[in-house]
């Protein structure tokens, strides 16, 4: 008994050590990251829901940060062009795995196992990244009061049917690298064959080319355009606003991980160390599950209707000339 | 005393290269024309020269790397790039077109005939060109997409119809849109050209028995045409340069121009091709090098036929008769399409919670949220902030450097003062574009660090804006008498005494509404911005262009309209200090 009490005496003493060992790290990293000011982050993380993950952060710690966000094509193009000018203002690269682990091959990255981290299953870290905090996930989205639920495409097939020529609207396959992923992942939904013939339809239809995922969701927002590829999120972020939106469930849906990771020429490293810590963190996934985002946290799902359902394909990646090659047939297909 | 011998930086013959060079630095006047001579040629030249350097280097931005032609191989081979040639063509003479017959009619309308409320639409004719360019083109796909845009959706109402009548995503849709954006510019140039003609000739005419619509054909517009031309042409390098119209109509349409094709091939994809982007940006350079001279001969005869003027009297008043109501319905026409319509779509669009064709519920769900956003937003504060700084810092800068050429180039007899004026004309022909891609290559290696700081920014507004600048006040400093300058000479006083003393007083009108003006166009400017900013120094230009991209409709609309209200206030004040001709 008396030696049972001791061995508990000895692990709490232990646990109490580490914790109180790890508090003063956490307070050795935002008393440096306080020194050297504000960690910039370049992100495609959306404006709104990163805000509401600052507001928190700023509240927890008294720091702050810079974002500056754009669509994942940008921001490495961003990041590589400071990069290589030897002009790198950022501490934090926020974005889609294919576009980091091109950074990464860039040598751009440091590595940091940021504490919080080891809370992620093992099948979300990624050696060079670290962890997957969130997927996201494209989808068919489409506008409730022009197509009614029940007259809605089932599969991605519908899509190629005569009432949706020139009525989808998706990012440009030739300009925006994440959906350059997914078309070149389509076979790994509906094998290649046909993917490669739905490709060549899809083109056939005249879909609306725009910049990014984002723009695509917010034509279908407006009804300027009924039905969009885009993330599946968006049918929630809009809906609150008020936005007759809906996805359709396709049951197997393509999509990509995100990482942030750190600069390994970071102006405000500390800062920018603190702020991973902060983001992986328990705290601030609760927050992004709530916003929308599909976060790798076990059981936590956005307050989309039937989000668990979904079953998540992570998308091929593809290297700097693979993209040059895919952009090049596409160009052919999309913009003849 | 001899009027020669007071003329400021008169060059005197001399029997020696040396006696000459001493004298011409003996004099303050050539100093201050050296060192403005040398500030410009950095400004213009140095950004040039490196743009030509990208596309003739293989290598990335900032990396050294070797000489070759590959660039303009890939951009020129391409045969698409002939279309795209072709498009760009055909939307640039048709914006510049539309934009010259819209700014014609409303200026004869509100400036020769008596059309009740012309005063109001003169002042109005103004506005658009405060509103950003890309809120006007978002403000028109919203009213004109074929599938829920606004005069679409009731015209299919009114009328019965299957479908919209109208298609923004089209050549004609771009053209119009830009026409429209265009057409202020071309306004002020065609109505000071109006304001300013001798009324003496059509009166003669009319004595001769001409009739109204005789005068018009055979005098006025022969008269205007320089002006027209003029118009034209600064609207189509405006056209061919501009990317905030195509960006919003000619992407989604999938319609290739010049600046599209920079975008989709260069800049906006993955791997980004500075080298690339800089052999097209040559290509426009070109273009609009060859255009801006073609204007500056148009000009140069508008000024002519306006020293004809000079006299006190009014130009000719047209008495339309029961006429005038038409005419002030066509005018309210044009000014509903060119700011009514605009405006309204962004006041929806800032007032709703998400835009969406208005419904008889939607009155209920009206929000100023997106207002409070913008309030509370740090990142609009510090866009703001930034903005600010360099529309004031800017146009102070351009200002004094504009002061001081104009004096230069119009008031002294410096040999070599027409290189002031080569100077000042390569911004003008300078795309954006082109330009910010210059100061990329200029400035990413340059001693000095301030690639991807606010004073690359301040250095592209000050480079392109010089020339307005330079309107505002040379039109004031051509008003001088001479005399003024010469009693200050006569008692005593120097090149500088007379300058701060005597000049800066009497020029102040014309500098300090060029200035308020400057400070609009660098409050919203956006072309040159959206290439150079980085995190830290994101003026609201970039910031309203990336709402856009974010989806929030809603505060892009409100801190345009913010931003818009500004600005009409402080054109208000301009136009206290200076009539519009002069800018």
């Amino acid at each position: 008994m008396l030696r049972k009490t001791y061995l508990f005496a000895a692990f709490f003493a232990l646990a109490l050590l580490s914790a109180v060992s790890a508090n003063s790290q956490d307070a050795k990293m935002i008393e440096a990251a306080k020194k050297e000011g504000k960690a910039v982050i370049y992100g495609s993380l959306e404006s709104g829901t990163f805000d509401t993950i600052v507001k928190a952060y700023r509240k927890k710690t008294g720091l702050d940060v810079d974002y500056w966000r754009a669509s994942a094509t940008k921001v490495m193009d961003r990041a590589l062009s400071e990069y290589r000018a030897g002009k790198p203002l950022f501490d934090i690269i926020l974005t889609n795995d294919n576009p980091m682990q091109i950074m990464f091959k860039e040598g751009i990255f440091a590595k940091y196992e940021s504490p919080t981290s080891k809370d992620y299953p093992k099948d979300a870290i990624d050696p060079n990244l670290g962890a997957r905090y969130r997927n996201v996930i494209i989808g068919v989205v489409y506008n409730k009061s022009v197509i009614k639920p029940a007259d809605a495409p089932k599969s991605l097939e519908d899509l190629l049917k005569p009432q949706y020529r020139g009525k989808l609207v998706m990012p440009d396959p030739t300009q925006h690298t994440t959906t350059t992923q997914w078309v070149a992942s389509l076979w790994k939904v509906m094998g290649q064959e046909k993917a490669d013939k739905f490709i060549r339809d899809l083109a056939a239809t005249k879909p609306i080319l725009v910049e990014s995922l984002l723009p695509a969701a917010k034509r279908v927002t407006t009804g300027e355009t009924p039905i969009a590829i885009t993330y599946v999120k968006y049918a929630y972020v809009y809906g609150k606003e008020g936005a007759p939106l809906d996805y359709v469930r396709l049951g197997k849906m393509m999509g990509d991980g995100h990482y942030l990771t750190l600069s390994n020429k970071a102006p405000h490293a500390s800062a920018g160390k603190a702020f991973i810590d902060y983001f992986l963190g328990d705290e601030s996934m609760k927050l992004l599950a709530q916003e929308g985002e599909f976060v790798n946290l076990k059981g936590v799902y956005p307050p989309l209707p039937d989000a668990d359902k979904i079953q998540f394909v992570e998308m091929v990646d593809l290297d700097k000339k693979g993209f040059a090659a895919k952009k090049k047939e596409y160009q052919a297909i999309f913009l003849k | 005393m001899n009027g020669k011998e007071l003329t400021f930086g008169q060059s005197i013959p001399a029997s020696s290269a040396f006696y000459r060079v001493r004298h011409f630095l003996s004099t303050p006047v050539n100093w201050v024309f050296l060192g403005v001579a040398g500030i410009l040629a950095f400004l213009s030249l140095y950004p040039t020269t490196f743009l030509i350097y990208g596309s003739f280097t293989d290598s990335p931005l900032g990396v050294p790397g070797q000489f070759t032609f590959q660039n303009y191989v890939r951009a020129y081979s391409d045969p698409s790039a002939y279309p795209l040639v072709l498009n760009s063509f055909i939307f640039g003479i048709g914006s510049a077109g539309l934009s010259v017959v819209l700014a014609s009619a409303l200026a004869w309308i509100t400036i020769r005939t008596n059309a009740p409320f012309r005063r109001l639409f003169e002042l109005t004719a103004i506005v658009p060109n405060i509103l950003p360019p890309i809120l006007i083109s978002i403000s028109w796909v919203m009213l004109l997409n074929p599938n829920n845009g606004l005069i679409n959706v009731i015209l299919v109402k009114l009328l019965g119809l299957e479908k919209g009548p109208f298609n923004i995503y089209s050549i004609p849709g771009l053209i119009f849109v830009e026409g429209l954006i265009l057409t202020p510019l071309a306004f002020l140039i065609i109505s000071a050209a109006l304001k300013g003609m001798d009324p003496s000739l059509e009166e003669s005419a009319k004595t001769l028995g001409s009739s109204e619509f005789g005068v018009a054909r055979r005098i006025t517009f022969p008269l205007m045409r320089p002006a027209i031309l003029a118009a034209g042409t600064l609207n189509f390098v405006r056209a061919i340069e501009s990317f905030d119209t195509p960006a919003i109509i000619a992407l989604p349409a999938r319609i290739e121009v010049f600046t599209t094709k920079i975008w989709r091939e260069a800049l906006g994809s993955f791997p980004t091709n500075h080298n690339l982007a800089a052999a097209y940006g040559i290509g426009i350079l070109l273009i609009a090098l060859l255009f801006v001279f073609l204007y500056r001969r148009f000009t140069s005869q508008v000024e002519s036929f306006s020293t004809v003027t000079g006299k006190g009297f009014r130009p000719h008043q047209i008495d339309l008769g029961p006429w005038k109501y038409l005419a002030s319905t066509s005018a309210l026409i044009l000014l509903t399409m060119m700011v009514l319509l605009p405006i309204m779509v962004l006041m929806l669009m800032s007032f709703l919670p998400y835009y969406h064709v208005p419904t008889w519920e939607t009155w209920q769900n009206v929000t100023v949220k997106h207002f409070k956003t913008v309030f509370e937003n740090e990142r609009v504060y510090k866009a703001f902030g930034n903005s600010l700084f360099l529309a004031l810092g800017g146009a102070t800068v351009c200002m004094l450097l504009a002061a001081l050429t104009s004096y230069l180039t119009v008031r002294t007899k410096i040999a070599g003062r027409g290189i002031l004026e080569g100077l000042v004309f390569i911004p003008w022909a300078f795309p954006g574009t082109a330009l910010a891609l210059g100061l990329l290559w200029a400035y990413v290696n340059f001693p000095i660090p301030i690639y991807a700081t606010i004073w690359i920014i301040m250095l592209a507004y000050v480079t392109r804006f010089i020339p307005y600048g330079l309107r505002a006040v040379s039109s004031t400093i051509i008003q001088i008498h001479k005399e003024l300058e010469e009693a200050s000479v006569v008692c005593g006083a120097g090149f500088f005494a007379t300058f701060r003393r005597v000049l800066i007083p009497l020029m102040r009108p014309g500098v300090i509404a060029g200035w308020i003006i400057l400070v609009t166009i660098f409050m919203r400017e956006f072309s040159a911005s959206i290439f150079l900013y980085s995190p830290g120094s994101e003026p609201l230009g970039p910031l309203i262009y990336f709402f856009y991209l974010d989806g929030w409709y809603g505060p892009m609309a409100a801190l345009g309209l913010i931003i818009s209200l500004i600005c009409v206030i402080l054109i208000a004040i301009a136009q206290r200090f200076s009539r519009w001709e002069s800018s």
